[in-house]
């Protein structure tokens, strides 16, 4: 990659949109409440992100970004209160383990090659089972809510008063999953999933392993839905089976798809529009009626996916393109003018 | 043990009557027109709370509701497929996922909005009490329901192979093309077979309001339990349908009186993930 096909007018949109979200807890001296509110939207800009790996490339319609965030959260979170082994390691440890359990489910499933519709709806059974199985196992999780303790250094036990470092990580970690994302997209296995998920038997045919590729998009991002459990588990200071929540995996889902799937930013930029959007009407509706914000919500969600099939990154793409013509014009309109008189 | 695995195979296989109702109405819009309706378990949630919502303005008891709220999701799946289905029945798959699963937040908002969080009940219905045979009791209730549930069932067996409306869904199932030379306006004939599909958990969602509250989450149970009977059944075979309902209902019953009532969905969805494994056309599948 070239310093001038770098600085194509996509990467400085984003890279001006990561500097904006850099400088603005700087600036605005955001309140805690807003604060939670961003970090909340960042955290599902990566967990859309990561989902545009398995959903978006690999055409796995996975509804279990809540299964592999809880088990993440749980380990995060048993390890710090049993062992008090810092979230630094246990995020990475949740990782792995969250990756252990999607092998575990993956492995068979995608060799009896069960796809769409019933991969979907085994992924979302997935996200009940953890929650039930949670329930009922006492000694980590059980009904009621296990406290991380604060300890002594909160870079320790991950443990702020504030939510300023948990927005800066989260964002870090955002940047981290884009660049998977890219550094897969053009890679010999993003190629293949792309692929898989316009014909599989030809691609098989071709001699893609179809069975290890879907497994390696698996496994990358489950192992990022369960780092970012750990941080959850982390910002919200417990751990709850709660946490195994099916309708935020469908969510997760619907916005890689309304994003565009298999755009490298979209499902992160529908995540920030539609999250915050959801975030200000819970705010502003919330108060004067239960659950209006949410229909609100899901009208516009509805709406989206309906009117703009391919999701909202075709739209943003169209605009670039014609940036991009503008200014060619601009810049070389004069020996355009030239040429042709 | 043996009384017990007994009694939980009595209330399993009439509680498995009443899911092979409630996973009717999926089958039927899945089988014939192919869509997914991953809001499905909240059309029983809302029937249920329509349910309430009559039974207790008119005092009705809950298992007549349906005589009217049965009318209500006829035309509530008329408007869905016009307004939502039909428009992605020529898109992407993952779009009628998207339509459905925001479907499925507005109904269960709505649900907040009008009827709040806690859970809501009717009066205890004419058919409570039970039956005792030996050592065994029998819910009036479940039982009554069960019947129900399967004398409809066979009715619609017979609706879909002797009606002409019945044959038009079929064939509109089997050959889109060839059918709609033969005059079958799918527009008309899909409308149709979603309304007829909503309206079935309206009397499901009667039934179960007899014996059971209904609160604006318990449409993911709905959802899930039906997918697993539907799974299991395969498609295009009703008898199937009842006989996966009932394995449905004896392992979830089973699992709820030996192990943990917690857990009381956990045998269901390792049978379910069992069955996608090793079965994938299902136990009776057509296709």
């Amino acid at each position: 990659m070239n310093v001038k096909n770098f600085f194509n007018p996509r990467n400085i949109l984003i890279l001006v949109g990561v500097g904006i979200a850099l400088v603005i807890p700087l600036i605005f001296k955001a309140g805690q409440y807003t604060m939670l509110l961003m970090t909340t939207v960042l955290l599902y800009a990566i967990l859309a992100s990561a989902w545009n790996i398995i959903g978006g490339m690999a055409g796995q319609l996975d509804l279990a970004a809540a299964a592999y965030l809880g088990l993440g959260a749980f380990t995060t979170g048993t390890l710090l209160i049993r062992w008090n082994i810092t979230p630094w390691v246990g995020m990475i440890i949740g990782g792995l383990v969250a990756t252990l359990l999607a092998m575990l489910i993956g492995f068979p499933l995608f060799g009896f090659k069960v796809k769409e519709l019933w991969y979907a709806l085994s992924s979302s059974a997935l996200v009940v089972v953890m929650q039930s199985l949670f329930m009922m196992w006492n000694e980590v999780g059980g009904p009621t809510e296990k406290y991380l303790p604060v300890g002594t250094s909160p870079w320790y036990s991950l443990r702020f008063n504030d939510y300023m470092p948990y927005y800066y990580i989260m964002l870090i970690i955002l940047v981290v999953v884009l660049l998977v994302n890219r550094w897969i997209r053009y890679s010999k296995l993003g190629y293949s999933l792309l692929a898989l998920g316009e014909d599989e038997d030809a691609v098989e045919v071709l001699g893609v392993n179809s069975q290890s590729s879907k497994l390696k998009a698996l496994a990358i991002y489950s192992f990022i839905c369960g780092v970012v459990g750990g941080i959850f588990a982390s910002i919200y200071g417990y751990v709850h089976p709660a946490f195994f929540d099916t309708s935020m995996s469908m969510e997760i889902a619907i916005l890689g798809i309304v994003g565009g799937m298999g755009f490298i930013y979209g499902p992160a930029l529908a995540a920030i529009v539609m999250v915050s959007f959801r975030e200000v009407l819970r705010a502003s509706l919330g108060s004067q009626l239960a659950g209006l914000y949410l229909a609100v919500y899901a009208i516009i969600l509805i709406v989206v996916a309906l009117y703009q099939p391919r999701g909202i990154a075709p739209l943003v793409e169209r605009g670039i393109k014609k940036a991009q013509t503008y200014f060619v014009e601009l810049t070389r309109g004069r020996r355009a003018d030239i040429k042709s008189s | 043990m043996l009384e017990t695995a007994t009694q939980g195979i009595i209330t399993g296989i009439l509680m498995g009557a009443i899911y092979a109702l409630i996973a009717l109405g999926l089958s039927i819009v899945f089988g014939i027109m192919n869509v997914t309706n991953f809001a499905h378990g909240d059309f029983v949630m809302l029937s249920m709370y329509l349910s309430f919502a009559v039974g207790s303005a008119l005092a009705w008891d809950a298992v007549a509701t349906p005589l009217i709220t049965a009318p209500l999701m006829f035309l509530f799946g008329i408007i869905t497929y016009y307004l939502l289905i039909d428009r992605t029945l020529r898109q992407m798959y993952v779009v009628q996922l998207a339509v459905t699963v925001g479907l499925q937040i507005l109904m269960r908002s709505a649900a907040l909005i009008i009827w709040q969080a806690q859970p809501r009940a009717l009066q205890y219905s004419f058919i409570q009490g039970n039956i005792q045979i030996g050592d065994f009791q029998i819910l009036t209730s479940r039982l009554f329901s069960a019947v129900v549930s399967l004398i409809f069932i066979a009715g619609m067996a017979y609706f879909m192979n002797k009606t002409w409306a019945g044959r038009a869904m079929r064939a509109a199932s089997d050959d889109l093309g060839a059918a709609s030379l033969m005059g079958v306006n799918y527009h008309k004939t899909y409308a149709l077979t979603f309304a007829i599909g909503s309206s079935i958990t309206a009397l499901a969602g009667g039934l179960v309001m007899s014996f059971q509250q209904t609160d604006p989450v318990g449409g993911i149970r709905f959802g899930l339990l039906s997918w697993a009977v539907l799974a299991l059944a395969g498609l295009g075979s009703l008898p199937g349908l009842i006989v996966a309902g009932i394995i449905v209902g004896v392992v979830e019953s089973l699992t709820v009186s030996f192990f943990d009532p917690r857990s009381r969905l956990l045998g269901v969805y390792a049978i379910f993930i069992l069955v996608l494994w090793l079965r994938p056309r299902g136990l009776f599948g057509r296709r």
